[in-house]
């Protein structure tokens, strides 16, 4: 059984032929696809009805969404202040769109959504797109001081191509972490499930060892639990810090 | 390795980066974050919003009704208080003016026991001056007799009532 092949994209419900051409690409409805489509409706389903207007009283399910809802609002204006808050929906739908991908993907024999870098990298490009159309609208050409720290002229010949590469390099590092934590997390509940198969079918006293990888797997979920939730928390909030330095550029207030 | 995949071509290689399947990828994710952010910006966010903006309001309403009743409740027993002291006052505006008119009452009513007693007064004087000037008549007369008698007994002689009041006088 290979580890890697529950991140494999592929055709569900026997959908082979592609639904249509996207610029001369195939379009497939797959596995990811239904995924994706089970998260965001469940979501918004869970976000809007869970909540009834005037009941001041909430329920366990509008709690979870009035947490969820000002958890990220907190969030935002602890870090760009109350400018932030118009960008509101967009941080809020990427915290839980990765949230809620990240958890159902947790549930075995589904998929999934973070763990493909196709989907973490365009969101990532997303985040830093909206960043710099931001930082240009907001301050124009003076958002290219970003690059420039406070520091002597002969340190800047330093500084700029760091701050510039450093920049750069952010939509990889945002996805990637997304990606690679997914990835690695999902591997290793395959591998060692993989364990408690092989021991299992050994047959004799070997079989009770299984019982170790089995134990290790429990242990596993629980920390992929965690880290479901912590990565959704750090895209959004890496979201929140680029966006204050889009708004505010370099000075500390 | 072949199972569950349209080729064999498909098997290999590390998933996640078949960029075969990045057009794929890509359609969904935006129709489907799409599809979320305006769930979220149009629908479900104003209505978390408003579910909390209308729970904050009740307790800012609430608060200001129990601090309006404070303030009732305060008003209430400062009016309490001013009339409460407008009552005392009234009482001991009462309580002076009667004891002014006890004052003035028995400042007359001792005027008049002064005219009285006064008048009473001067009429025992008057009975004491006229009982004066009558003994002082008595004594004057005695001494005259008594002289009559004193010089007949001495010298035999009759001395007149004038003579001797003249000299009763004298001495």
């Amino acid at each position: 059984m290979n580890p890697m092949e529950q991140f494999t994209v592929k055709p569900a419900f026997g959908l082979d032929h592609p639904l249509f051409l996207l610029g001369g690409h195939p379009i497939y409805f797959t596995n990811q696809a239904f995924l994706m489509i089970l998260v965001v409706v469940l979501s918004a389903l869970f976000l809007t009805f869970a909540v009834k207007p005037g009941r001041l009283v909430p329920t366990r399910g509008q709690s979870m969404a009035e947490v969820s809802y000002e958890f990220v609002a907190n969030m935002i204006h602890s870090a760009t202040g109350e400018d932030g808050l118009k960008y509101f929906p967009f941080v809020f739908t990427l915290f839980i769109f990765v949230l809620a991908s990240n958890f159902f993907g947790m549930i075995p024999g589904s998929f999934t959504v973070t763990s493909q870098i196709a989907v973490t990298l365009a969101l990532a490009c997303l985040v830093v797109g909206l960043v710099i159309v931001v930082g240009f609208m907001k301050h124009g050409l003076g958002f290219l001081k970003l690059f420039v720290p406070h520091a002597p002229w002969y340190l800047l010949i330093l500084l700029i191509p760091i701050e510039v590469i450093s920049f750069l390099t952010r939509p990889i590092s945002l996805s990637v972490r997304l990606f690679a934590n997914m990835l690695a997390g999902h591997t290793m509940l395959a591998v060692f499930g993989g364990f408690v198969v092989s021991l299992g079918a050994a047959g004799g006293l070997i079989s009770g060892l299984a019982i170790a990888p089995m134990l290790l797997i429990v242990a596993i979920m629980l920390l992929e639990l965690l880290v479901a939730f912590l990565q959704a928390y750090v895209f959004a909030i890496l979201t929140c810090i680029y966006l204050n330095e889009a708004l505010h550029l370099h000075d500390h207030h | 390795m072949a199972e569950g995949t349209t080729s064999t071509e498909e098997a290999k290689g590390f998933p996640p980066f078949k960029t075969e399947t990045f057009p794929s990828q890509f359609f969904w994710l935006a129709v489907t974050f799409a599809f979320l952010f305006v769930m979220l910006w149009k629908v479900a966010g104003p209505r978390i919003q408003g579910v909390i903006a209308s729970r904050r309001g009740a307790i800012n309403s609430d608060i200001a009704a129990a601090q309006k009743a404070r303030g009732d409740a305060e008003n209430a027993s400062a009016a309490y208080q001013t009339a409460l002291a407008g009552a005392r006052a009234r009482a001991n505006a009462h309580a002076e003016e009667n004891r002014q008119k006890l004052n003035g009452e028995i400042a007359k009513a001792k005027a008049a026991a002064d005219a009285e007693a006064q008048a009473a007064m001067s009429a025992a004087q008057a009975r004491i001056d006229a009982t004066q000037v009558a003994a002082r008549g008595a004594v004057a007369a005695a001494a005259q007799e008594a002289a009559i008698a004193i010089v007949a007994r001495l010298t035999g002689d009759t001395v007149s009532n004038a003579e001797a009041a003249a000299a009763v006088k004298e001495s």
